[in-house]
């Protein structure tokens, strides 16, 4: 094992991967800080570029433009009261408040440091558990890895989302999707409508690029409007008092990024969640819950580092089993298959050096963020005036040659168009999108374990659950949707009360 | 556009019925117990139910209120109109980026997106043009995609 780190050192410290590196570090930054940019958004543009790079500067590019896009979110948040991206939300209001009061770099500087502790603490709990993981799965047949992607998807549409419903069906639009093609078990061509470039399925590229970048692009057009201006224009010593307020409260930080790993690990919630979650538990354990929104550095403490923690986090499952645990990880995973890197637990033993040299890579974009973050909050009053009417167009432009790059097809910039509209009539209409992107990635895994554990058991629906561990997951898979039914059978209920009453 | 969830249900009601329909009879050649037209029947089986239950939803939430209703945005015809701006550039570019090339084609997009969003029309055309020349480079000589040309041919470097 020790030989492979060194091999993944040696891939990592290579200069052109740490060239991809820094750049994608001052693209995450840059594209964070500007409110209505969201990380997803910056990864999914960047996945053109990845395709024309090495396995490990693509993953490292990935890697390191969302850690830093986390990162960042939560600068217009402080400044703006703008969240750059819903991880940053949970929090907005303290760290607004700091900036009210003047002290605007307090409330970076806790965003940078505590995001770089957390950072680090959920990558090395990935570095112990992920091989551990992997070790545990190799004896895993078709039926559990069935199973494992039903838990995954079960998690994405159930628990993660306010509407249930409408998130599964997401997911179904999303598994059909990955039906067209001849990539399932018999080859057949299926729903290609004749067309010769539909044989080979819906390409994922122009498709991420479309749902997660063109229907941006479509919503700044119709909600317009500029930011508003920035008030404060002086920011003080950044790093000043965070040694102290480490000191002072250590049990946040443990606490925010243990709590961010977990939630990470949970496939289907994401940074968002964490940083939600870990604010709450913050307020309840706190020996001075009245001050939470007032300007008060705990509950930033844990729930900054909780959302970064939760990326590494959500790493786990997905390098392990190949379940993405939100868009972004679902967007690295299309980004490793294409590379012939495909998830699951036998790339920790035939590619072991491309997975510790993904670790590495975790690490180093931890540590490059306290000089980049540093230097992006000095700029950042002026980033955040940069006009959006100007980027948009731009990024419409970098969307369509991105999609048409990778084939030089044009037909994969109708894609590209297709799932923009398609992303965007469905958010219109409070129909999630993450899950049809997680539905469309693994629906050829999900498709290929069921197949062939009906076939090893002679179609019999028994031989799904006829071993220990995959009648265990079916458990918790049933589990998560009954209890989700249930729960809204009863919210039903109590709105019916309610109105009577 | 938003529409009312009866309608998005009966919308998916009938998707289920098409994905249905067609992989009724897909050829199973190797004559497996379940062939490829068993994952799609289940997950339009699925899919069924789930919009059954939204129309059903929908129907129940506003008994009498419109199938299609408008967002707020859409009352304003200039919101509407930047909106088609999107897939009319992109289906421009399609139509026309084999005769036109791409540093024409990219040029002509973002001049009228940045028009239509009240940029300056002297730094609209010199944005357009910087823009436009920094992608292609990233692109063509950082990528090595081929992009067209079309009548700036005699002038590739």
């Amino acid at each position: 094992m020790l030989d492979a780190y060194v091999t993944a050192l040696g891939m990592v410290l290579d200069p052109y991967v740490l060239f991809v590196i820094t750049l994608s570090a001052i693209y995450g930054l840059v594209v964070g800080c500007i409110p209505g940019l969201s990380a997803t958004m910056a990864t999914a543009l960047l996945v053109p570029l990845t395709f024309f790079m090495p396995p490990v500067p693509a993953i490292a590019a990935i890697v390191t433009t969302s850690t830093m896009a986390i990162f960042s979110g939560d600068i217009p948040g402080c400044l703006l009261r703008i969240p750059g991206t819903p991880a940053s939300a949970a929090y907005v209001d303290d760290s607004y408040q700091m900036t009210l009061k003047g002290k605007p770099e307090l409330a970076l500087g806790i965003g940078l440091w505590f995001s770089v502790l957390g950072g680090l603490f959920g990558t090395a709990v990935m570095m112990v558990a992920a091989p551990a993981i992997a070790d545990f799965a190799l004896g895993f047949g078709s039926v559990e890895f069935f199973w494992i992607v039903m838990v995954g998807l079960g998690g994405a549409v159930f628990i993660g989302s306010s509407t249930p419903l409408k998130a599964c069906i997401s997911l179904l639009i999303g598994l059909l999707i990955a039906m067209i093609g001849m990539n399932n078990p018999a080859g057949q061509p299926r729903f290609t409508f004749e067309s010769t470039e539909m044989l080979g399925g819906v390409s994922l590229i122009p498709m991420m690029v479309g749902m997660f970048a063109c229907s941006e692009v479509m919503r700044h057009m119709v909600s317009g409007g500029g930011a508003p201006p920035v008030v404060i224009q002086k920011i003080g010593p950044i790093f000043a008092n965070m040694w102290r307020l480490t000191k002072q409260y250590p049990w946040q930080l443990i606490r925010g990024s243990a709590l961010g790993t977990v939630i990470g690990i949970q496939p289907g919630s994401g940074a968002d969640m964490a940083a939600w979650m870990s604010y709450a538990m913050s307020k309840r354990f706190s020996k001075e819950p009245e001050k939470f929104g007032t300007g008060h550095p705990e509950g930033l403490i844990e729930a900054g580092a909780s959302n970064n923690s939760s990326l590494a986090g959500a790493w786990i499952p997905a390098l392990v089993f190949g379940i993405p645990g939100d868009s972004i990880t679902a967007i690295a995973i299309g980004v490793l298959m294409m590379k012939n890197m495909a998830p699951g637990p036998t790339i920790f033993v035939n590619n072991p050096e491309n997975v510790y040299a993904l670790f590495l890579v975790f690490v180093i974009a931890n540590l490059m963020m306290l000089p980049l973050g540093w230097a992006i909050i000095k700029v950042a009053t002026r980033v955040l005036t940069v006009p959006r009417k100007i980027l948009m167009p731009i990024i419409l432009l970098f969307a369509i040659v991105g999609s048409y790059a990778i084939n030089n097809s044009l037909f994969d910039v109708g894609i590209m168009l297709a799932f923009g509209v398609l992303a965007f009539v469905l958010e219109e209409n409070d129909f999630p999108v993450a899950p049809v992107i997680l539905g469309v990635v693994l629906g050829p895994l999900l498709e290929e374990y069921f197949i062939n554990s009906m076939i090893k058991s002679d179609g019999r629906l028994i031989g799904l659950v006829d071993r220990p561990i995959a009648a265990v997951l079916a458990a918790i898979t049933i589990g998560i949707i009954g209890w989700t039914i249930l729960a809204s059978m009863r919210g039903r209920q109590a709105r019916i009360e309610n109105t009577a009453a | 556009m938003k529409f009312n969830d009866l309608f998005g249900g009966l919308v998916f009601l009938a998707l289920a019925g098409l994905v249905a329909f067609a992989s009724w009879n897909l050829p199973n050649p190797s004559q497996q117990p379940l062939g490829p037209s068993a994952f799609p029947l289940i997950l339009s089986g699925l899919l069924a139910l789930c919009a059954a239950i939204l129309a059903v939803n929908g129907a129940r939430a506003t008994e009498s209120g419109p199938l299609i209703g408008l967002a707020d945005w859409a009352r304003s015809g200039g919101a509407i109109l930047r909106l088609l701006l999107v897939p009319a550039a992109i289906i421009f570019y399609m139509v026309f980026a084999e005769t036109l090339g791409f540093l024409i084609c990219a040029t002509l997009i973002l001049v009228v997106l940045f028009l239509s969003g009240g940029t300056k029309p002297v730094h609209a055309v010199g944005l357009s043009l910087a823009a436009a020349l920094i992608i292609h480079s990233i692109f063509y000589l950082g990528l090595g995609v081929q992009l067209p040309w079309g009548p700036l041919e005699p002038l590739r470097w």
